[in-house]
């Protein structure tokens, strides 16, 4: 469904981040991406859905090509794609429902969205994925009083209004505890299983890639250098990847 | 992860080496002219020689420059120049004491010209300080501050009254525009596009310019405008507050965290919705804040903005001032000193609550 072909990404200060990637996303899939920090791994997620500009390349999401789309169009890209982030990036000082109704911002009109008026057909799949998510009780809590796992569940019902054909999980677990980790995987792995959506997804943890992905993809120095079974990842390859003096640590 | 192309972040290209040098020149010209125009102009026409009306003509200043490049110029390639010193381009040993480099004796010996010739341009004089008539004059006024004249009591409140609600008005009145020129005066919102950029600059460039004039000028502009009373000052008052509000306001929203707007945006929201629900929300509490402040300051400002005919308060101290009526001036003192600490305290224990 996402298919990606000779990426380059050269931001403004000259930082060559993206050196030509091509790959591509089944429909379905659980794919995880890894590599060293600086990789060019976020920078990639971030041009599917264009918060980033590519430089040159094509990415083709359900045979349409995305880097030529603006404005509206463009709008409308990024709402069939969802997107949750390493520090979670809700809106502080609001609750959680309105955090979650958030994702439906691009259906909802500009006029009733300033004014916070939402249908109760939204608002009604609003707490059905709160409860996906397990957070039932807690929708009128404010988001930024919550726990760091309990703030990646709200973002991830966040993305889920959206009614995502994707999701980008940029580094979803870095910022948590190795239980909180586990606890925030599995529901990616649920929504992946449960409700079909294809997830991409940042990953730094190994022993995580292994328990959690259905197909790996290894970026270095903004190439791509492996793809393949997160089980064929040996000693070898991960030196590879991850540079000589790298030890692999678990979390379990 | 460094490349080896990647230079460290305080390297400096030999472009910025250039601008450098030339800036730590200039600076070398600009102190050198200064010490030579006030060494002889002050210290020694003045002071020395004792001249009371030295003549003056355009040639002195411009020798003075003339002497200013020729000597910066000699010593800029000793370690006597304090424009190499500030832009960092002198090699030091870090444990040499700055004070002992030429360039920090130079710079005392500026401070001391600069001191010399304040004082003599400042008139200070202990003899006049400590005169008899003075002393009475001085001692007369101050009795009758401390006798206020309580029968005025209650015009003087009326008066206060006016300043707090002219001051609130001006504030109010201030908001909506400041609201908006806060969002064009962000540079991290409006550097996307040149068009957008343009209306940036612009946008400083006006707030700077109504910043920059006092509001006691636009208080006598507005009482001819206007006429003299409340009116002239609220406008005044709110002008001002536009511009400083909107320069407040937009450095909150610099100052703001990405995320959320990334987070936004990423959503499909259009971008009306993403300054709604990924700035807004961070920025709410400080602008509460700094309107608060605002009016506090506006109340202070209105008591002095009477002064020229603004009303209020202000208003009625110059004209009891005007008359030499001492006691009633001590009273109205007593009030404004009153309003202010009331404003400042509580003003302060809201924001502390809000935060």
């Amino acid at each position: 469904m996402l298919e990606i072909t000779d990426l380059q990404k050269v931001y403004p200060n000259g930082t060559h981040a993206l050196k030509g990637v091509s790959f591509g996303v089944n429909k379905g899939e659980f794919l995880v991406i890894i590599g060293l920090s600086g990789s060019g791994k976020s920078t990639l997620l971030r041009c599917i859905n264009r918060l980033h500009e590519p430089t040159s390349g094509s990415i083709k999401f359900e045979g349409e090509e995305t880097i030529t789309k603006r404005g509206k169009e463009l709008r409308s890209l990024r709402a069939r794609i969802g997107m949750i982030f390493q520090h979670f990036n809700l809106i502080p000082r609001r609750s959680v429902l309105t955090n979650v109704l958030s994702g439906t911002l691009a259906r909802t009109g500009v006029f009733n969205s300033l004014l916070g008026i939402y249908s109760e057909e939204e608002k009604k799949k609003a707490m059905e994925y709160i409860e996906i998510v397990g957070l039932t009780g807690k929708e009128n809590q404010r988001a930024d009083n919550l726990s760091g796992g309990q703030q990646q569940r709200v973002a991830i019902a966040r993305a889920l209004m959206q009614n995502p054909k994707i999701l980008l999980a940029d580094e979803p677990v870095a910022s948590l505890d190795p239980a909180t980790s586990h606890s925030v995987m599995k529901y990616l792995k649920k929504i992946n299983e449960e409700l079909g959506v294809t997830v991409v997804c940042n990953l730094h943890f190994l022993s995580l890639v292994r328990q959690y992905a259905g197909r790996v993809v290894a970026l270095k120095d903004g190439k791509l250098i492996y793809e393949g079974s997160p089980l064929e990842i040996d000693e070898e390859w991960f030196q590879t990847i991850y540079g000589e003096d790298a030890v692999e640590v678990t979390i379990n | 992860m460094a490349t080896k192309t990647e230079r460290l972040p305080h390297e400096p290209t030999n472009m910025q080496l250039v601008q450098k040098t030339g800036q730590a020149f200039c600076l070398d010209v600009f102190l050198w002219f200064y010490v030579v125009l006030a060494s002889h102009k002050i210290v020694y026409e003045k002071i020395i020689l004792g001249l009371r009306y030295p003549d003056f003509h355009w040639n002195q200043p411009l020798t003075a420059l003339g002497v200013g490049i020729v000597v910066a110029l000699a010593l800029f390639f000793t370690r006597l120049s304090i424009g190499k010193a500030c832009f960092g381009l002198y090699e030091r040993d870090p444990n040499y004491p700055i004070m002992k480099e030429p360039f920090s004796l130079l710079g005392v010996f500026i401070l001391i010209i600069t001191i010399i010739s304040g004082v003599f341009i400042t008139q200070i004089s202990i003899r006049e300080f400590l005169s008899e008539s003075g002393l009475q004059g001085a001692r007369r006024i101050f009795t009758a501050l401390f006798q206020p004249n309580m029968a005025i009591f209650e015009a003087a409140l009326f008066a206060a009254i006016e300043t707090i609600y002219m001051a609130f008005i001006a504030t109010i009145a201030a908001l909506p525009f400041a609201f908006l020129f806060g969002f064009f005066a962000a540079r991290n919102l409006m550097a996307d596009s040149k068009f957008f950029f343009t209306i940036y600059v612009l946008i400083r460039f006006f707030l700077n310019m109504t910043r920059s004039i006092e509001p006691l000028v636009w208080a006598i502009i507005f009482s001819v405008w206007v006429g003299i009373g409340p009116f002239a000052g609220m406008l005044a008052l709110s002008l001002h507050s536009v511009s400083s509000l909107a320069k407040l306001y937009s450095e909150q929203i610099e100052n703001i965290s990405d995320g959320p707007i990334e987070a936004i945006k990423a959503t499909g929201a259009h971008p009306i919705q993403v300054v709604w629900y990924g700035v807004v929300p961070q920025i709410v509490l400080p602008y509460l804040s700094f309107t608060i402040y605002r009016w506090d300051i506006n109340v202070r400002m209105a008591t002095v903005i009477g002064l020229v005919g603004g009303g209020g308060i202000g208003t009625m101290l110059m004209q009891y001032q005007g008359l030499a009526k001492w006691n009633e001036v001590g009273l109205l003192v007593l009030v404004i000193a009153a309003i202010v600490w009331v404003m400042d305290y509580s003003s302060s224990k809201i924001r502390e609550a809000i935060k």
